[in-house]
């Protein structure tokens, strides 16, 4: 039984024990209420978990905050994002937690179900210097149980060449153009997809659900608590369909092309997060593409996503955990972070300093996370999405229909529940 | 007791210990947990959950997903377990034969990827099938066939995955046999040589009988391991495209995943039960006189 072995310490903690007949309370999620916390320096041990990146950075990078709380000590395990959320869920489940842990955004509304979760005590951080979208992403019934850490957001891709050869010389300001823009990079721009989206499967939805957005319309709604399958919705996918109708993207890009392919001008554009600037100045890109916003319909709305530092009840030094994180929030270290480690700022203040400013390609980013949305922190949401991307293949691999589609997904997430 | 048993037992209490506390505890435990809904969020409060009875079991027959992954499972065994056990009867023939030279070099060679890294393999054969430059479809193009794309269309996936799961898994059965070959006596082949068998009846009458407790082996531990079948679709298409290399074992792993702790442990015993009856199918099938 190798494939579930690793949720035998979970297994063993629900135990044997479980007899037949008790009820579920109210839920300890909707109860608790933010305790304050002392003022002063932080004492003691903070120990924190950190995935990838994050991880490896952060001891070294606490020091300052060692130096100038000089009684404490900050103690980071770094562990991979692989197992990340399963440790974190035993680690809740065990109630043997570290002080603080990052969080994968999508995650919260799962880890503040449990209970696990400290609500944001008052004084730690300001609502408002934060992007609303990367805020929301922390708010679970309405409470926020954590800090966003750092941010990330998607732009469109452009290979200038092809744009040129194509005769676009605008970023595209609604659907329309938009469309048209990608069918001239593969009529005249000598590329062979004019603009490559996620033709459903995993992790589709961080690019489909922005269309929806641009559109009006929302994840979350109406009497059965969602709305996937409003006209707006329905519409956002008809367009997205349309565009791997039409020849324009790719069904099937085969793993690892993207990069390449898109550095020799066989695709004009494609839809990614920051990460992509790095990734293709290895190809020899840098330099050779442009950054456009989303194109707008009534908003023009992108994806925002993360990760979210929250501390546990289970912290045996809540004080601390929660002053470090408050640190970590402030809009010098945010920018000394983002030097560090090539973090996005989720503090506002953050994009006004010269070291982001000054950078075109960064401050496009900077620029379209005011208008970057996250989809509501509800404890199911991984479960929905992954049906979304289901449903999202079907629709662009097979001839289902954009309204079959969505009213499908509408269907599996009812039937999934919000979990709250 | 007797001081002997006394220090038995000394002795088997570490072990003991270990598998109730971590194998036998977390079964019963799960399987507990299969007739209630407790997700994720219980786990601090496990006791407060509702049981539901078979209502876990009974969604798994309406869910979609869960029954594609059933049939796909069944094909991997369908084909899979014939074509290893064929195959490396195969190859164990051959290597006992002593036909061929550099023995231990084919030896090594068969069961090399049984020791290798899925994921190292896995990359390896994600390469080999790429649709344009892949090496399998450059061979292809090579005589004028225009090769699909292997792991992207549903009608190919499947099939590509299991051939991945019979190369990798046909150096374990390999091994098995040859040991059984190995035992088989010499005067049986003199005797029935000189009844005036050929190559073909002292196979048939000799070898496959005296081989009858190995083949129920290996079928009972290749079906076992080809009900559970998970790294190979899990690192060569994550159960894609449309589903269709989506195995029972993978369903488990995401619903676990999702939390939901109870579903998950419902799908985890019928997979068991599908284990139990196929084992008990080859014991029915390949019992010998002996092993009754």
């Amino acid at each position: 039984m190798r494939t579930w072995t690793r949720s035998g310490a979970l297994l063993a903690v629900a135990a044997v024990l479980m007899v037949a007949g008790c009820g579920r309370d109210a839920g300890e999620g909707t109860t608790d209420s933010a305790q304050p916390i002392t003022a002063g320096e932080a004492k003691g041990d903070i120990t924190v978990w950190a995935m990838g990146t994050e991880g490896e950075k952060l001891t070294a990078f606490a020091e300052d905050f060692m130096k100038a709380n000089p009684s404490a000590k900050v103690k980071v395990t770094p562990i991979p994002w692989d197992g990340a959320h399963d440790k974190i869920a035993t680690a809740i489940a065990g109630r043997q937690t570290p002080d603080v842990s990052l969080i994968g955004t999508t995650w919260m509304g799962e880890f503040a179900k449990t209970g696990g979760l400290d609500p944001l005590p008052g004084g730690v951080a300001e609502p408002g210097a934060f992007f609303p979208g990367a805020w929301n992403t922390a708010v679970f019934n309405g409470k926020p149980y954590g800090v966003p850490w750092y941010v990330e957001t998607r732009l469109i891709y452009v290979n200038k060449d092809v744009a040129a050869k194509a005769g676009v010389a605008a970023a595209p300001k609604t659907w329309d153009e938009l469309m048209a823009a990608a069918k001239a990079f593969k009529e005249k721009g000598g590329a062979a997809w004019g603009l490559s989206l996620q033709p459903g499967g995993t992790g589709s939805w961080q690019t489909v659900l922005p269309f929806v957005w641009q559109n009006g319309g929302d994840v979350t709604g109406g009497g059965t608590g969602f709305a996937f399958d409003s006209p707006q919705a329905v519409e956002a996918l008809t367009y997205y369909e349309s565009y791997f109708d039409s020849g324009v993207s790719p069904k099937d890009l085969p793993q690892g092309s993207l990069e390449p392919d898109f550095a020799a001008g066989k695709i004009g554009a494609f839809i990614s997060g920051p990460w992509h600037i790095g990734l293709l100045k290895e190809q020899g890109a840098a330099g050779k593409f442009d950054l456009w916003h989303m194109p707008g319909k009534q908003k023009a709305t992108s994806f925002v996503g993360g990760g979210n530092l929250a501390v546990f009840k289970d912290a045996k030094n809540r004080d601390g955990a929660w002053k470090f994180v408050s640190w970590l929030a402030k809009p010098e270290v945010q920018i000394k972070w983002y030097q560090a480690s090539s973090d996005l700022p989720a503090v506002k203040a953050g994009w006004d300093d010269a070291t982001l400013k000054g950078d075109v390609l960064l401050s496009a980013f900077g620029a379209q996370l005011s208008d970057a949305k996250a989809p509501p922190a509800i404890p199911t949401w991984e479960q929905i999405a992954a049906a979304f991307d289901t449903e999202m293949e079907k629709l662009v691999k097979t001839d289902e229909t954009a309204a079959n589609a969505a009213k499908a997904i509408q269907q599996k997430a009812v039937s999934i529940g919000t979990g709250a | 007791m007797r001081a002997a048993t006394r220090v038995g037992w000394a002795f088997a209490l570490p072990f003991t210990l270990l598998f109730l506390v971590f194998l036998v505890g977390p079964v019963l435990a799960s399987l507990a947990m299969s007739f209630t809904d407790i997700r994720s969020a219980d786990v601090r409060d496990p006791l407060a959950v509702t049981p539901i009875g078979l209502d876990n079991y009974a969604r798994l027959f309406r869910d979609d997903q869960f029954v594609q992954a059933a049939g796909n499972t069944a094909l991997v065994v369908l084909f899979g377990l014939p074509l290893t056990v064929a195959l490396g009867l195969l190859a164990a023939l051959g290597l006992n034969s002593g036909l061929i030279r550099f023995r231990a070099v084919f030896r090594v060679g068969y069961y090399l990827p049984v020791v290798t890294s899925i994921v190292a393999i896995a990359v390896v054969w994600r390469f080999l099938l790429q649709p344009e430059s892949g090496l399998l479809n450059s061979l292809l193009r090579l005589v004028g066939i225009d090769g699909p794309n292997w792991l992207n269309d549903t009608n190919t996936a499947l099939p590509a995955v299991i051939a991945m799961i019979v190369w990798r898994g046909l150096g374990f059965q390999m091994v098995i046999f040859l040991a059984g070959l190995q035992a088989i006596p010499q005067e049986l082949y003199e005797a029935a040589r000189i009844d005036g068998a050929g190559r073909w009846a002292r196979f048939r009458h000799v070898t496959l009988p005296a081989l009858r407790p190995t083949l129920l082996f290996v079928a009972v531990i290749g079906s076992i391991g080809l009900l559970q079948v998970f790294e190979e679709p899990f690192v060569m298409t994550r159960g894609g495209p449309l589903g269709s290399t989506l195995t029972v074992a993978q369903s488990v792993y995401s619903q676990f995943s999702f939390g939901n702790y109870g579903y998950a442990s419902a799908m985890s015993y019928l997979l068991f039960v599908a284990i139990v009856l196929l084992s008990i199918l080859w014991f029915r099938l390949l019992r010998t006189e002996e092993s009754r």
